[in-house]
């Protein structure tokens, strides 16, 4: 340990007051000629002064301490109170994304359930294609040609291939050559299968091109419609314009009907 | 802060009490040092600004008891530097004997164990060098008279304390 320092107790009040300036001037020159003259009371002196030096020094650390503390207590809270806010910031966000994609599902749901059904290729052909109704009774006369009776009873019923099969049993001399291959076509387009369409086509178009034969124009429409259900949309469009142009065809106003509507996409 | 001339206005006012410049330092770069000393020397963000305080107020010291004399080039890696060397003397070392601790630190010592408000009055006369009116008003104290008495009890507090471990270590 450091050797016994000098005992400033009785010292203290007198040299606290005369360092701090709170002394009279009467009181300060006494004191100055005391100091000159006590060689205790000048060691006391420069005791005292050492200390408060050292105490400026202490002070200056401390209050360097001190403030840093503090500083770094608000440095602290600030980057807690920044954190809670970018949290605060990214737990809003997250709600609004969520909130948004909820949104689009809700949308895309309702829109699921009420959009307009896409009509099937069945159920457009359906709609506009006009089937031949078939010779009448009258026409056939059943007692001199029973198996072409037969054939427009097995049409009619909408058994196709058996009355395809009853038709080609049918004589050549019973039957003009543009109705064997009009019917042909006819049963051929009738039945569910596309190669039975693409069969089809061959026997209308032949009767189509027969400008004298009374079902040209009728077999024209039905080949129209027999490329339109073989998807050659040209094809079908051209031919179908042909019909709507003819005011003399029976299916005119079917084929101008379907050219119209958008189930025949445009070229 | 970087032109000689500027750095030379540091020290200055460091040597006469203005602390703003280690203050706005430790604002600025306690992030970085701890990431730094994070990398350096795996410690925690709160150890590492502890130690950057403690760097700091020696770094002080240094300027305030004369023995950095000019201040360095570049202040940062001043700091950084005596922070590692805080680090190596704090692994390396054991506590210095009592008799190799200075005058000042075992003053500084029993500072700490005064109250804190005599550790405020105290630093208030001795460094701020507020007059007693102006004490009084810090602290609420209804008059000068008042403060300079309190100062004057702290004072003597302080004294006391030092006599009594003087005479325990003899």
């Amino acid at each position: 340990m450091t050797p016994p320092s000098f005992d400033l107790r009785p010292y203290l009040e007198e040299l606290e007051r005369f360092a701090d300036g709170q002394m009279t001037p009467a009181e300060q020159a006494a004191f100055e000629t005391r100091l000159e003259q006590d060689a205790t009371l000048y060691q006391a002196y420069q005791a005292y002064e050492q200390l408060t030096a050292d105490l400026r020094w202490v002070a200056g650390h401390e209050t360097l301490h001190q403030r840093l503390v503090s500083l770094d207590r608000r440095l602290d809270q600030r980057q807690e109170a920044l954190t809670r806010i970018r949290r605060r910031q990214r737990k809003t966000q997250q709600q609004w994304g969520a909130v948004v994609v909820v949104g689009v599902l809700a949308l895309l749901a309702i829109w699921m359930v009420l959009r307009p059904a896409m009509p099937t290729p069945e159920a457009t052909w359906a709609r506009y294609y006009v089937p031949e109704a078939g010779l009448s009774d009258t026409v056939v006369n059943e007692s001199r040609r029973p198996l072409l009776a037969e054939a427009m009873r097995q049409y009619r019923d909408g058994h196709y291939a058996p009355a395809l099969h009853t038709l080609r049993r049918v004589p050549a001399s019973n039957l003009g050559q543009d109705t064997l291959l009009y019917y042909s076509g006819i049963l051929l387009l009738s039945q569910e299968e596309p190669e039975q369409f693409r069969a089809a086509q061959p026997f209308l178009r032949r009767v189509a091109m027969q400008s004298t034969s009374p079902l040209a124009g009728r077999a024209r429409y039905h080949l129209g419609m027999a490329y339109w259900r073989n998807q050659q949309i040209t094809a079908a469009r051209n031919t179908l314009r042909a019909v709507a142009n003819d005011a003399r065809n029976p299916y005119q106003d079917a084929a101008r009907q379907l050219l119209r509507s958008e189930a025949l996409p445009q070229e | 802060m970087n032109s000689p001339q500027q750095l030379a206005e540091v020290l200055t006012s460091l040597r006469i009490g203005n602390q703003s410049y280690l203050l706005s330092f430790y604002e600025q770069n306690r992030d970085l040092f701890a990431r730094w000393a994070r990398r350096q020397h795996q410690l925690t963000p709160v150890a590492a600004h502890e130690l950057l305080r403690t760097v700091l107020v020696k770094f002080y010291d240094q300027v305030a008891d004369g023995r950095l004399t000019k201040l360095p080039p570049d202040v940062r890696a001043y700091v950084y530097g005596l922070a590692d060397e805080q680090i190596r003397s704090a692994h390396t070392t054991e506590i210095l004997p009592k008799d190799e601790a200075g005058r000042r630190q075992r003053l500084l010592r029993l500072f700490r164990q005064l109250g804190l408000d005599c550790q405020k009055m105290l630093m208030y006369f001795y460094f701020r060098g507020y007059n007693f009116e102006k004490v009084a008003g810090k602290m609420g104290f209804a008059n000068a008279n008042v403060a300079r008495l309190q100062k004057a009890a702290c004072l003597r507090k302080l004294y006391e304390l030092r006599m009594r471990t003087e005479d325990a270590g003899r």
